[in-house]
């Protein structure tokens, strides 16, 4: 937290005056003035829980320990949260990166493992966490959004179906929500929010692998989001969600083919991800609607965010092609990881322009009294 | 032609081949007249589905671990109703090696989707690969798998963490070769394939020059999602046709036969390739 009486400059700590006049900088990087002079601290740098193997895959015992040692040892940037409760009565945490301040921020939520066979989701959500944590402090690209976004990111949300891929069938997709006195298992979660519910793409019947639930909105796991996101709709700018396979940046909708209202933005600024992320390691994904290049489907997460009113929503699907479908070999996970980063981080950065743009202040306590001063 | 379930009207089939430039080189665009044609955006998925019918076909008949391909990108994709028979895609895409996912040229086809009948496929890639080379490995393989005292048996390749074992990447490639004859068949304008895992396999050891495996295999079909578990059997004798015989949960005649666990008993139900062996 800010002390804006103390006199003593705090690091990590800004101020944005939206109602002032531009202010003239008159020192650009506090903080390195304060590293030079100041002996090094570690233990209040960010740390990363220095065994944790994030070019594996991890079963959810593991992750929901990584989360709490997260936000140990992050305190000042990461909080956990609950949000809700899965069909076997697991619960749900997000974590929160939020940079220290007093404003109210805008929200980039990002989910993973909707679809328990996709390994590769949970893990970009984990790496993610740990890059901007690690990066923060040397990173400046990454200090500028945070000043006006905070990070929303829920590691798994398909916990059960996660742990049920782990023990007992790799393959499996859907939640484990019992159906017909138990003879039947599963909701596919991403066709049972409420956009277009239960109309194109999907089935009625429990065996299937879309089967769309009992109604809109029927699992806990998709309440738990839903509850949240709407409460919140207000202050969410971006809502991303992660799958595999097929290298895919998808836009809306899935339900029908009529294009959204902002749809040549968002296929241009897919478009300019997919760009960085084939910087990277020349991986190609295809950007368009998920309705043109995939096939038609309702009740998915990401066409009920945008009918909501979030604008940047998209739908990643991760590497591969088919080749090793959703048994992606975990020598991939980096470099899956690596270049996806870049795609997420080019979307994060233009939602930060869009929103706030002319590049915020950066301005520390004593920074402010010295400037503030020489304008009285 | 080999791998055609109908047989085709012979005039249809010079207008097939007529139509098609030589092969040497990488070609121009195609020479149809508009019409009934209709150019599909390459990244349609209806043309990346057709074109993973075309690879079906050619990693099946081709008949070696050393030549699969997988898709890497349509580059034009037509497609034509033909009335009463079915509707037919044109493609142009460009391949890599499955396994080592190296650029393997480009590939002209064309894919017919009939009513009640498997599709029927036209392919041409070029070469990027010496022929040479391509036999060596296919040869080592094959000795490998044929010089075998004790028959081979294995489970979940890849692992749930998608390592492959190096001595069973053989397995997996013939388990592709082979799986890609029953992706054809079931294949449609809609429905696409891959091949998720090899749950398990088992070799039978022969005295002749042939090796002979029992699979399970997982296929992905797409857009249902569902995963379809295939029971196949496999003998290869190097140089194709590849023997395949199947039968997978969805078909009726699993429901028919109650063990379909039990490979002796369900024998008679398979769908056949090659005849008898």
């Amino acid at each position: 937290m800010c002390h804006y009486s103390s006199p003593i400059i705090v690091s990590n700590c800004f101020l944005y005056l939206p109602l002032l006049p531009p202010l003239r900088i008159l020192i650009h990087d506090v903080q390195e003035l304060v590293d030079q002079s100041a002996p090094k601290d570690t233990s209040s740098r960010n740390q990363i829980p220095e065994n944790y193997n994030y070019t594996q895959y991890h079963p959810m015992e593991e992750i929901y320990t990584w989360m709490a040692q997260i936000q140990k040892s992050n305190s000042e940037l990461v909080t956990q949260h609950y949000l809700g409760e899965t069909v076997e009565n697991r619960t749900i945490y997000y974590l929160q990166i939020s940079q220290p301040s007093d404003r109210t921020k805008k929200i980039i939520w990002m989910d993973c493992g909707i679809h328990a066979r996709e390994w590769i989701s949970p893990a970009f959500c984990q790496w993610f966490v740990k890059e901007i944590l690690q990066n923060y402090e040397s990173d400046p690209k990454i200090r500028k959004f945070l000043q006006n976004l905070d990070l929303y990111i829920l590691p798994v949300l398909n916990i059960d179906g996660y742990i049920y891929s782990w023990e007992t069938a790799r393959l499996w997709r859907k939640n484990r929500s019992p159906h017909l006195n138990g003879t039947c298992y599963g909701t596919d979660l991403n066709r049972n929010f409420n956009s277009s519910w239960g109309t194109l793409g999907v089935s009625y019947n429990c065996s299937s692998e879309i089967f769309c639930g009992t109604g809109p909105e029927s699992e806990p796991e998709t309440r738990a989001v839903v509850q949240l996101i709407e409460r919140k709709k207000s202050d969410i700018l971006c809502y991303l969600t992660i799958h595999s396979y097929g290298q895919y940046i998808l836009t809306p909708y899935g339900s029908t083919t009529e294009p959204p209202s902002n749809n040549e933005e968002l296929m241009h600024v897919a478009q300019t991800a997919a760009a960085a992320l084939r910087e990277k390691y020349g991986t190609s994904y295809e950007v368009g609607s998920t309705s043109l290049i995939l096939y038609s489907n309702s009740g998915s997460s990401r066409d009920w965010a945008h009918m909501i009113g979030i604008p940047f929503s998209y739908t990643f699907e991760l590497r591969d092609k088919g080749t090793y479908g959703f048994i992606l070999p975990a020598d991939q996970i980096q470099p899956t990881c690596e270049e996806t980063m870049l795609a997420v981080t080019t979307i994060i950065e233009y939602v930060d322009q869009k929103y706030f743009p002319g590049g915020a202040m950066m301005l520390t306590s004593a920074n402010l009294g010295l400037s503030l001063s020489s304008l009285l | 032609m080999p791998g055609f379930r109908a047989a085709l009207p012979a005039a249809l089939l010079l207008l097939l081949l007529s139509s098609f430039p030589p092969a040497a080189a990488e070609q121009p665009p195609w020479p149809w007249t508009p019409g009934a044609m209709h150019a599909l955006n390459p990244s349609d998925r209806h043309a990346s589905r057709a074109a993973w019918t075309a690879l079906h076909y050619s990693n099946y008949h081709e008949a070696s671990p050393s030549t699969l391909r997988a898709l890497r990108q349509v580059l034009k994709a037509t497609v034509k109703i033909i009335p009463g028979l079915g509707v037919k895609y044109y493609l142009q895409f460009t391949t890599e090696g499955y396994i080592n996912g190296e650029n393997a040229g480009s590939c002209l086809a064309t894919v017919l989707y009939l009513k009640k009948s498997p599709p029927e496929v036209y392919i041409k890639c070029a070469h990027t690969q010496d022929k040479k080379q391509i036999q060596e490995e296919d040869n080592k393989f094959y000795h490998y798998l044929h010089h075998q005292t004790k028959p081979i048996i294995a489970n979940n390749i890849p692992d749930s963490h998608g390592n492959i074992d190096r001595a069973h990447l053989p397995l997996w490639g013939l388990a592709i070769a082979g799986s890609s004859y029953i992706m054809l068949e079931k294949s449609t304008e809609n429905l696409g394939y891959f091949m998720a895992q090899v749950k398990a396999v088992k070799q039978r050891i022969r005295k002749d020059s042939a090796v002979e495996f029992e699979f399970i295999v997982l296929l992905h079909e797409t857009p249902t999602q569902k995963i379809e578990l295939c029971h196949m059997h496999l003998i290869w004798t190097l140089s194709p046709p590849l023997r395949v015989k199947y039968i997978c949960t969805s078909d009726n005649h699993w429901l028919e036969d109650g063990s379909g666990q039990d490979y002796g008993s369900a024998a008679g139900l398979f769908h056949e390739k090659e005849g008898n062996f």
